[in-house]
Parts: structure tokens; sequence; C-alpha cells
């Protein structure tokens, strides 16, 4: 579907010959790749994702070795060349990665890394795995280094969550987490149909109000509610008319990821979104749980994807992943993995040059039984940040890191 | 003029809005008999009330500690937000419990790091303990206090290897603020703390971490050690004019003057930290109860949420109200940074309007939150409970008198646009 399909399906009033309304037009200014339209989706996969059995070193024997009952077989493995592929259940990612738009970037991690979960995620939350704790996220900080341009809107939002991650915890940001799309909007509960209109045009009204200045707080407060009723009445428009392009396989992750292209669709001016896929913690019997989570993730985003590009916004939209850690090479005693070290990151974006980057990890060179890693994830972080968000990272990282060279020019 | 001069309700006068006032800034929300019994006892007399915690009742007592045990047990910080909940909603002091969140606010330290909700749960109490009593106190506790050494790394302050973290926020934002103190203070401060370390969960003095030697703190010098930083802190001119900065934008106006620090400044050194006779001055001043003042601060989600629930006599599901509160940027017991939360304007995006509005919808219209007993009044008499100001409520009267359904709906309807109201989000 292209763009004409989507405006004339979303709104019917392009045939009535009436002016676009303000969302449309904003979704056509949109197309001229300003990088202030830019957005990042952050999948994050908690639990310590096998990083091993999701891009599969299949041809290496010292992989099999390791992992006598949890190897992925030679020849189930999604191949993407002579020596690693994919989990059988990435098939919707692998097709991602044929059409170059998915890249991989190998052996992520840190020195000295650190097991614990909490730590860890921390770590990977806050991007300061040397200095003394600050509380603050790496997003938050970025936001907060930015406030003037993302003033009234809502710049960030964490979605699915009950509580806020620590990625998105600013100083001066506040970055909501909503539950679902019912969240952003007002809600009526036990009103006849009749008196909806009538609620809304009241709701309207409060923002209006006549007593008292403008001026402070009050005014600031009036100011933001009606923006408020604004951008919801826009999303409502484009949610009732939504129709998304792929469909999407009934798992949270998916309906996540759904609402979030919704919200794009909806030119909320929000940059960041945040959504969580837990469970990775597999030290037992991982397989038959792993290749489900693989499968939730892989159905997810390459939905999402196709979603995306069906409505013309696939090349503003730039979705990566991340885990905490890794886990160990060897496979533990209970038919899973201990907590690991390096891993993969995914990136999803037509904005992406696709392909791999970066060495598999060595099976042989390890680190107390771990895998080395070979970039660390703040040159990620700050390539999503310099080159993607226009975010300068230095400040937000506390130096400046190598970038990644995973987008196109 | 003297800000805190005090106001002469006698001859000033003492309306149902004065009163009104009082209880929001120093309670979260008042209910119609509060109000009343205000009204009836007059300011001097509410005064005293609200800063003489009266004893807890035994049945209270005992459904507290049942809280705070099962939260300590379980290592569970969600069910210590209901305890603490628990404690603001159903407690005897109102007052104490709002000056304990704003000593968390003030040191504010997170479970994210402590990841103890027995420490959390004693430093509360030391809150607590010294809620309206001596600031010195308070600080030479939370110097010893068991989450407050695990959040600023404590035992890594060491003899040989100093880490600066607490003498750093002790300075920055305990006691002095920005501006006030150089580099190398911090440095020989920390080195006055080093030592004071966790052990087996208890404060443990490592003598053999201690450093003895000299140190020179704020142009003094001595053999130092931590409670004597601590003295010179309190003894530096910056100290009481930073809490009174901090007060009068907890209970007074967002931008406090130059004279009102001063003031305020000045009674918080003669009355020597002791917290109590210095709200008394300032919660029955001038500048208290002047214009400017009055629904001069944007409600904290805590005061929003409690506000709504006290005012309407909802006894709240704790759990409920602690994830909205959280979801509306102030999780208890995590404040997103050592600087606590800033608050004020920054509570607000459209998408926590939406939520306190949504709230107030379940709220009026549902049982999730807790049962709303209040009795169902005019549009125009729960206006004035809930907002006490001059607002234009005439949304709120139209769909009473507009929507269909029985009166009861309609007024629940009406008091869901008058929580929505940008005044209410004001105090």
């Amino acid at each position: 579907m292209n763009r004409r399909h989507f405006l004339t399906r979303s709104a019917g009033l392009i045939a009535l010959g009436a002016a676009p309304p303000a969302f449309l037009s904003r979704a056509v200014a949109a197309e001229n790749k300003d990088p202030n339209q830019r957005i990042l989706v952050i999948v994050q996969l908690s639990g310590g994702n096998d990083g091993l059995n999701t891009v599969v070193p299949w041809a290496d024997d010292a992989y099999h070795a390791a992992r006598p009952s949890l190897a992925v077989k030679r020849d189930s493995a999604l191949k993407i060349n002579d020596h690693i592929g994919l989990h059988p259940q990435l098939s919707g990612m692998k097709e991602l990665y044929d059409e170059g738009v998915l890249s991989i970037i190998q052996g992520v991690g840190y020195p000295h890394p650190n097991r614990s979960h909490f730590r860890s995620m921390d770590i990977w939350n806050t991007a300061q795995p040397e200095s003394e704790f600050t509380g603050d996220g790496w997003l938050g900080r970025a936001l907060d280094s930015n406030l003037s341009r993302f003033a009234g809107k809502v710049p960030a939002l964490a979605l699915g969550m009950d509580n806020l991650p620590l990625a998105l915890v600013a100083p001066r940001t506040n970055v909501p987490t909503i539950r679902s799309i019912d969240d952003y909007q007002l809600r009526f509960s036990d009103t006849a149909a009749s008196d909806r209109k009538l609620q809304q045009s009241l709701a309207r009204k409060l923002a209006d109000g006549k007593t008292g200045g403008d001026t402070g707080d009050l005014g600031f407060l009036r100011q933001s509610l009606s923006t408020a009723i604004d951008s919801a009445e826009r999303l409502k428009e484009v949610t009732a008319s939504y129709q998304p392009a792929a469909p999407y396989p009934k798992t949270q992750l998916a309906s996540n990821l759904k609402t979030v292209a919704q919200l794009i669709a909806g030119e909320l001016g929000t940059r960041i979104f945040f959504v969580s896929l837990g469970g990775f913690d597999t030290h037992a019997r991982q397989a038959g749980s792993h290749a489900a989570l693989l499968g939730e993730l892989s159905g997810a985003v390459s939905a999402f994807y196709k979603d995306l590009k069906a409505h013309n916004l696939a090349d503003r939209v730039l979705l990566a992943t991340y885990s905490e850690f890794g886990r160990r090479l060897k496979e533990n005693g209970s038919l899973g993995t201990d907590h690991g070290a390096a891993s993969q990151m995914f990136i999803a974006s037509a904005a992406a040059k696709g392909g791999l980057h970066g060495p598999h990890p060595s099976l042989t060179d390890l680190d107390d039984g771990d895998l080395k890693h070979a970039t660390d994830f703040r040159s990620v972080y700050a390539t999503l940040l310099d080159r993607w968000l226009r975010i300068p990272s230095a400040p937000v990282l506390g130096k400046d890191f190598a970038p990644v060279d995973f987008l196109r020019a | 003029m003297n800000p805190l001069a005090p106001y002469d309700s006698r001859q000033q006068g003492w309306t149902r809005r004065d009163a009104a006032h009082l209880l929001w800034r120093t309670q979260c929300g008042a209910s119609e008999a509060e109000v009343a019994r205000a009204l009836i006892e007059g300011l001097e007399k509410t005064l005293d009330r609200l800063l003489t915690p009266p004893a807890e009742d035994a049945s209270f007592a005992e459904t507290a500690a049942l809280l705070r045990q099962t939260a300590g047990d379980a290592d569970d910080i969600d069910q210590l937000k209901t305890w603490w909940l628990y404690r603001m909603t159903e407690g005897p002091s109102p007052l104490t419990e709002k000056m304990c969140l704003f000593w968390h606010n003030h040191f504010a330290t997170s479970n994210v790091k402590v990841r103890s909700a027995k420490h959390m749960a004693a430093q509360n109490d030391l809150f607590r303990t010294h809620a309206l009593g001596d600031f010195k106190a308070l600080l030479a506790g939370i110097a010893r206090d068991v989450a407050m050494l695990i959040w600023l790394d404590g035992n890594a302050n060491r003899h040989r290897s100093p880490n600066e973290n607490f003498a750093r926020e002790l300075m920055e934002l305990f006691t002095l603020g920005v501006g006030h103190y150089s580099e190398a203070d911090i440095r020989e401060a920390a080195r006055a703390f080093t030592g004071w370390h966790v052990r087996k969960d208890e404060f443990w003095f490592n003598r053999l971490q201690h450093d003895t030697g000299g140190k020179k703190v704020f142009g003094s010098s001595g053999n130092f050690d931590g409670d004597e930083v601590l003295r010179l802190c309190l003894a530096h001119d910056a100290c009481p004019r930073f809490l009174a900065l901090k007060l009068l934008r907890e209970f007074v106006v967002p931008s406090p003057g130059e004279s009102e620090i001063a003031a305020l400044a000045a009674s918080i050194r003669a009355h020597d930290f002791q917290m109590r006779p210095v709200l008394r001055e300032l919660l029955g001043s001038q500048l208290f109860f002047s214009a400017a003042a009055r629904h001069s601060l944007i409600k904290s989600p805590v005061q929003f949420v409690l506000g709504a629930c006290r005012t309407l006599e909802v006894r709240p599901n704790l759990k409920a109200i602690a994830r909205i509160i959280a979801n509306l940027g102030q999780d208890l017991f995590l404040p997103p940074t050592v600087k606590g939360w800033e608050g004020g304007r920054l509570w607000i995006t459209s998408a926590t309007l939406f939520q306190r509005a949504n709230f107030a919808a379940s709220l009026t219209g549902s049982d999730t939150y807790g049962k709303l007993t209040a009795p169902v009044t005019t549009v125009t008499r729960q206006a004035e409970l809930l907002l006490a100001c001059d607002a234009d409520t005439a949304p709120a009267a139209t769909w009473y008198d507009k929507a269909s359904g029985s009166i009861e709906s309609r007024a629940r309807g009406a008091l869901h646009l008058i929580l929505t109201m940008p005044e209410f989000q004001l105090t």
C-alpha cells in the first residue's frame, strides 16, 4: 500500500474534496526526512537473551560440542553465510535480513562484564559501567539535554509496562508509561453514547477557563490540557481509520508494536518508544521457551516493519533490540544456559544498511568461559544518538565513542 | 514588612477558603467535616493541632506494623508503598507524613540501588522520627543510615581511597546547594567520613579505614570526623537559606523571593533547625495567606490522588493508588535520581493530564480506587469543596443539567469534570 492509499483509506475526506486535516499534512511534511521526525523504538529483551542460539554459529564444531542438547541443528539454522545463521523461529526477521533492512551488530558488550541481572541491566540502561551510580538512564539524559526541543510534547513513551524503565529515567523529563492506547485519551466511564459528545465538548471548555489570569501555572495547565485534547482527537482519527498493512500476530509484543505504529502514524511528536519482552532468563529447559520468545520477537518485528513500510514510515523509524547480557557458551546441567557476556543487537529500519557488523565472537578465545565483546554497546548508543536522533552523544555518554556504521548515508 | 509576620485571623478573617488553603497545604485534601472543624477551631488552634501529632490508636498501629513487616519479610517495595500510603491516608498526623515525603525527596534515596525494603523502611522511620523535629539530628541519622550508605557508596569510602559521593551530595543537595563550597572542601570532607560503613545490615564505624589526619573544610582546620563536618555544614550561612528555599517551594510559592528566603532562613537559625516552630511561623504567616501564595503550586501526584480521595471520603485501594501515583511520575521509594523529584511543571505532560483525568473518571464512576462515600451535593458545593477558588464551573454544571441518567450519576460526572479542571491541578 502506498501513501495515497493510506490517505484515502484513513480519512475519506480527500474524496469529498475537503482540505486534508492537519495530521495528514503533517504526515506529508514528514516525508522530507527531517531528522527531527526520526523515531527510535527500543525493544528490551529482559532476562539475558541467549545470543548464541539467536544468531547461531551453525558451522562451528565448538558450538555443537559445548551445547550437545541445546545447539540449533546444522540443517535447521536459517543460513546467512557459511558460518552463521538465525534460529529457525526467526523466519520473519530473516526475510528482513534478506531484504537488506536488518542489521545485526555482533559481539556487543562492555569491559569487565557484570553477570548480575540487575546490575548489568542497570549498566545497559544507564550506560555508565564504570562511574558511580547516578540513577538516570541514557535516553533520559538525552531527553533532558534537549528539553526545549520537546517542550509541551510527550518526547518518549514506555508501553505495556507497569514501571518506567531505567533507560528513560530523567531528572527533568517526565516520561509516561502507558499500558495501552486507551490511556492516551479521556475515558468516560458508563456514559450514554448521546452524552459522549457533550462530555467531550465540556472537557474542551475546561481548558478555556474564563476566570483568573492565563499567566503562570494556570495558563500553562490550560495550554497543556488543550494540547492534550487536540492530540488525542488526532490520535483517535488516525486509530479509527488505521489499517495495519500487515497482519500482526496475536502476541503481547506484537500488540505493543502495533500500538507504537498507530502512535507514530498519529504524529504525536513522540521520538522514543520503549517496549519490553521478558522471560529470557532461561536457566533450565530453555529450548521450547526460548524458541517461543524468538518467535514472538520475530513475528512482531517483521509485522511492525511491513506495516510501517506500507505506511511510508519505514525510513523514519528505527527499531533496536538489546538485552542485559548473553549467556555462557556451555549449556548447564539442566538443559539451560547461565548468565554470560557479549551478545548481539538487531537494528531494523529502511534506513539501516542491513547485513552483519563486526565478526561473530570467537568460541575458542574466551574470557572465563564467556564470549568476548568486539563492540562497546555505547558505540551503538552513540550512533543512535548522533546519527539517528541527532542528539549529541558525548554529554549523554560521558565521552566520545566510535560510531558503528549501520546506517545508510 | 516581614513576610513571616503573623497572619491575624481575627482582623483579617478566617473563611472556609482560608481553612481549606491551610489544610490542602499541610495534608492531602480536606473533607467537608475537616474544613468545618478548622473553621470552628480557628487558625491558632488548628495550627497547634496539625503540628502536634496525637498518639496512634491501637488498631491503626497494628495494621501499619503488619504492612511494614510483610513488606520487609517479602522484600517487596510495592508492599512498602502501600504501608506508607496507608500511613498518609489513615494516620493520625498527615503533616508528619507530608514532612516524611519532603525529607524523602530531600535525601532522595532509591531502592533501585538499595534493593532492600527493610532498609528503605528504616530510612522512612528515621524521616518520621524527625519529621517535625530537629534537622540536625535528622542529618546525623541520615549520615549513618544504612540505605543512604548503600545509595552513596559508604563502604567504598576508605582511608587510602576516599569516595566523595556522600560528601558531595551532603553539600550540594542536603545542606548548602551549588556554589557554597569548593571541590577541595568535598575532598577533605570525604576523608572525614572514611570508615562510615555498613556491616551486617547495620552502621559500622570501621576504625581501620577512618582517616584521622588533619582536614580543612570551609577554611577551618582540625582532625575532623564526620559529625564535625556535619556541624560545619549546619553552621554555614548557606544551610538555613538552602532549607528555607526548599520549604518555601514545598509549602508556599514556586519561586520565592529574596526577602522571603532571608526571613525564613533567619527563623530556621533562630530556632536552631527545629522544624516545628519554623513551620508554625511559616504556616501562620502573612506570606502563607497572601494572594500570591494561593493556588500557586502544581499538585504532586501524591497530593492530587490522595487529595481527591480524602476530600471525597474514599478509603482508597492502596495498591491501585500506588500504581497510579507511580504512573503519574512519583514512584515512592524510587525517586529518579539523588536530586529527587523536581516537581512543579515537570509533573505535567499531555499523557499525565489524561492519566489524572482518567483516574478522576474511575474514582467518581467506579470502585476501582475505592468507594466514594462523601454525600453527593450540588455542583456549586462540590466545586467549592474541591477547588476553594473562583473558577468557572459552568462545564460541570452543564453536565449536571443536561446529561442523562440519575441525579447521582450526573453528580458524579460533574465531579469527574471538576477533578479534571486545570484549577484542581493547583493547590
